[in-house]
C-alpha cells in the first residue's frame, strides 16, 4: 500500500506545494481587506482597522453603483444568453445532411477560441459610427447612422449580442451531447399517435434536456457576480461609464493601478463571498432536482 | 420514410436559420480580413464590405516595420508553447494519483482543489503575491498562476478512471513501477484528452490579457494580445507607428492596421483550430460528466 504510494506522492507533492502557494496563500491575503495596508510594513505587520474598508465602500454612492452594474450586466447575460445555446443545439439535431452540420458547427464553434481583445477589436471596427461597416451600410440604405458604442441602450445590446455570438455555439456542445442520449423510440412512439415536429420537441426533447438545462442555469447562476474583465475592458468608453464600470474593472484601476491596495481587496472579498453563497445556494436547490454538483 | 408537407416547412426554416447562424460567424471575420487586405482607397472611401477592395499588402507592410509586433507575435508564442507545456505536465502529474483508487488522501485533496474553483484570494492578494516573490516582469508569473486549471484536472482524471483497472494491474504484475504505466501505458492512451487540453491551454496562453497587463511592464515582454489591444484603443495610431511610416510617407488608415493586427492575432488560432476540432467536442463532452 504504501510502496504504491511514495511514487503518487512524489508526483503530487508539488502540485500540492503549488496549490498551497498560488491559490491558498492569496486566500490567507484577504486579510489586507481588513487592514491598512502600507507598502513598508506589507499585509502581515500593516495595522489592523477592522471593517472600516467596507463601511468605506458600502457608503461610497459610486461603489453602490459598481455593484449593481455587476450584478446588473452579468444577470442579463444569464438570462438573455441562456436560450440560445439550447436553440443552437435544437435546430442541429434536426439536421440530416451530414456535411451541412458539420460545417455549421466549424462556424459556431469557432469563436469560442477568440480572445475578447479580438472579439472587441471585431466589434469596435464593425459598429464604429464613422469608418464602422454597419453604420457605412445604415447611412447607405437609409440615409442615418447611429452611435451603437456611446449610447447604454445599445453597448448593453452590443455587449451582450457578443458575448452570444462568442459563446453560444460552443456551449451548444453540451446541449447535443444531452439530446443524442434521448431513447429514439419515444419518437417513434409519438408519431405513431399522430404528433408532429413541434409537439415532438416540446413533449419529449426539451423534457429530455431539461436536467442538463436546469444544471447550466444553476452553474451560471452561481457566476453571477463575475462579469469578466475582459469583456468590459475592450468594449467600454468615457460614454457609457455609468453601465459599463463593474467590480472587476474597478479593483484593476483603483487597486493595481491606483495602489489602494486595502480598499480594492475588500471589494474583491465582497464579490468572492457573495459568488461562494450563489454557487452554495444554487446547488442546494439543484439538489432538489437530483442535480448536485457535490 | 417520407416526410409530411409540415415537416418539409420546417426542415427548409431550419436549414435556412442554421445558414443565417453560420454567415453570421463568417462574416465578422471576413470583413476584418477583407479590410486588412484592402488598398487605402477603398478603405477610405468605405467601399469594403465582403471582399478585399483593390488588393494589397501595405496594411501589412506598415505594421510590421513601424511597430513592435514581430517581438509581440514571438512573446506570445514562447508564452504559449512554454506554458502549454508546464500546465500539461503540472496536470498529469495531479491527474494521475487522484485517478488511482488507493492514493493516499485522495478525496480531501481533490476536494481542495475543487474549492479553488468556488473561492479565491482575489486580484489583490495574488498581484501582492506575486510582487513580493519578486515575479514582477517574468513570465513564470503568467505560468504558475495558471498552471493547473481545476477544470481541466478533473477533465483528464475522470478520462484516466475510465481505463480499465485490469490493464494496470496486469502491468504492475509485469513489475512496471508506476512512472511507467503513468508515461508508458496511461498516456498512449489519453491521446484524446491529451490533445484537447493542450488545445485548451495553448488558446489560453495565446490570448492571456490581464495577466500580461497586471505582471509584465516591460515593454520589451508585453504579448501580441496586449499590443493589439492597445493599437485598437488607440486614437493616435501613426505616433505608435514610429518616424519610418512617417518617412515613406504613405497613406495609412488605421481601420487598415487595426485589422491586420487583429489577423495576425487570429490566425494562429484559425490554423490549428481544424486539427483538433474533432477532439475537443469529446473533450468538452467529458467535461459534462460529473465527479
Amino acid at each position: 500500500m504504501w510502496k504504491q504510494n511514495i511514487p503518487l506522492l512524489i508526483m503530487l507533492g508539488p502540485i500540492i506545494l503549488y496549490f498551497l502557494i498560488f491559490k491558498y496563500a492569496p486566500m490567507f491575503g484577504l486579510i489586507v481587506a481588513f487592514k491598512d495596508y502600507n507598502l513598508i510594513e506589507g499585509a502581515i505587520k500593516s495595522p489592523w482597522i477592522g471593517l472600516r474598508n467596507f463601511q468605506l465602500l458600502f457608503n461610497n454612492p459610486m461603489s453602490i453603483d459598481i455593484i449593481r452594474n455587476t450584478l446588473l450586466l452579468s444577470a442579463l447575460q444569464i438570462i438573455v444568453g441562456f436560450p440560445f445555446p439550447v436553440l443552437m443545439a435544437l435546430l442541429l439535431n434536426e439536421v440530416r445532411l451530414k456535411w451541412f452540420k458539420k460545417s455549421i458547427q466549424t462556424l459556431v464553434y469557432m469563436p469560442h477560441f477568440f480572445s475578447w481583445v479580438i472579439v472587441g477589436g471585431i466589434v469596435l471596427t464593425i459598429f464604429s459610427q464613422e469608418t464602422g461597416i454597419v453604420n457605412v451600410l445604415l447611412e447607405r440604405w437609409f440615409g442615418y447612422t447611429y452611435p451603437f458604442m456611446y449610447q447604454e441602450a445599445s453597448w448593453i445590446t452590443v455587449f451582450l449580442g457578443s458575448g452570444i455570438w462568442k459563446e453560444a455555439g460552443f456551449s451548444a456542445i453540451i446541449y447535443l451531447a444531452a439530446l443524442a442520449s434521448i431513447d429514439p423510440s419515444l419518437y417513434e412512439a409519438a408519431s405513431m399517435d399522430g404528433a408532429g415536429k413541434l409537439r415532438k420537441i416540446w413533449h419529449i426533447t426539451l423534457p429530455g434536456i431539461r436536467p442538463t438545462m436546469i444544471l447550466l442555469f444553476i452553474l451560471a447562476m452561481g457566476r453571477v457576480m463575475e462579469v469578466g474583465f475582459d469583456p468590459i475592458y475592450v468594449m467600454q468608453n468615457a460614454a457609457v461609464m455609468d453601465v459599463a464600470s463593474v467590480i472587476s474593472t474597478y479593483i484593476y484601476t483603483m487597486g493595481i493601478q491606483n495602489g489602494q491596495y486595502s480598499l480594492t481587496t475588500a471589494m474583491g472579498l465582497f464579490e468572492s463571498l457573495v459568488g461562494l453563497v450563489l454557487v452554495v445556494t444554487a446547488n442546494q436547490i439543484a439538489r432538489r432536482f437530483g442535480q448536485e454538483l457535490w | 420514410m417520407r416526410l409530411s408537407r409540415d415537416e418539409r416547412v420546417l426542415s427548409i426554416i431550419n436549414y435556412v436559420a442554421l445558414t443565417l447562424i453560420g454567415l453570421s460567424c463568417l462574416f465578422p471575420l471576413m470583413h476584418i480580413i477583407s479590410v486588412s487586405f484592402s488598398g487605402y482607397n477603398a478603405i477610405i472611401t468605405d467601399q469594403v464590405t465582403l471582399w478585399p477592395v483593390g488588393i494589397s499588402w501595405e496594411n501589412y507592410d506598415l505594421l510590421l516595420q513601424g511597430t513592435d509586433v514581430v517581438r509581440g507575435f514571438t512573446n506570445n508564442v514562447v508564452i504559449t508553447v512554454i506554458g502549454s507545456a508546464l500546465s500539461m505536465l503540472a496536470t498529469i502529474l495531479a491527474a494521475y494519483p487522484l485517478s488511482r483508487s488507493y492514493c493516499i488522501g485522495r478525496k480531501p485533496i481533490t476536494m481542495a482543489i475543487v474549492f479553488t474553483m468556488l473561492f479565491q484570494g482575489g486580484l489583490i492578494p495574488t498581484f501582492l503575491l506575486v510582487k513580493n516573490l519578486g515575479l514582477i516582469d517574468s513570465y513564470w508569473s503568467l505560468w504558475f498562476l495558471t498552471l493547473v486549471s481545476a477544470y481541466n484536472m478533473l477533465i483528464m482524471r475522470t478520462f484516466f478512471q475510465q481505463i480499465p483497472e485490469e490493464m494496470i494491474e496486469s502491468a504492475r504484475m509485469d513489475g512496471c513501477s508506476e512512472w511507467r504505466i503513468l508515461f508508458n501505458m496511461i498516456l498512449p492512451l489519453s491521446k484524446p484528452v491529451l490533445a484537447t487540453l493542450t488545445l485548451f491551454y495553448a488558446v489560453h496562453y495565446w490570448n492571456i490579457f490581464l495577466g500580461v497587463l497586471i505582471y509584465i511592464n516591460d515593454s520589451d515582454k508585453k504579448n501580441l494580445t496586449v499590443m493589439v489591444q492597445q493599437m485598437i484603443q488607440s486614437q493616435q495610431l501613426i505616433a505608435q507607428l514610429g518616424k519610418d511610416a512617417f518617412d515613406v510617407n504613405i497613406n495609412l488608415t488605421p481601420e487598415g492596421i487595426k485589422s491586420a493586427g487583429i489577423m495576425v492575432l487570429v490566425a494562429p488560432l484559425m490554423i490549428i483550430y481544424p486539427f483538433l476540432q474533432k477532439y475537443f467536442v469529446k473533450g468538452v463532452m467529458l467535461g459534462s460528466v460529473k465527479g
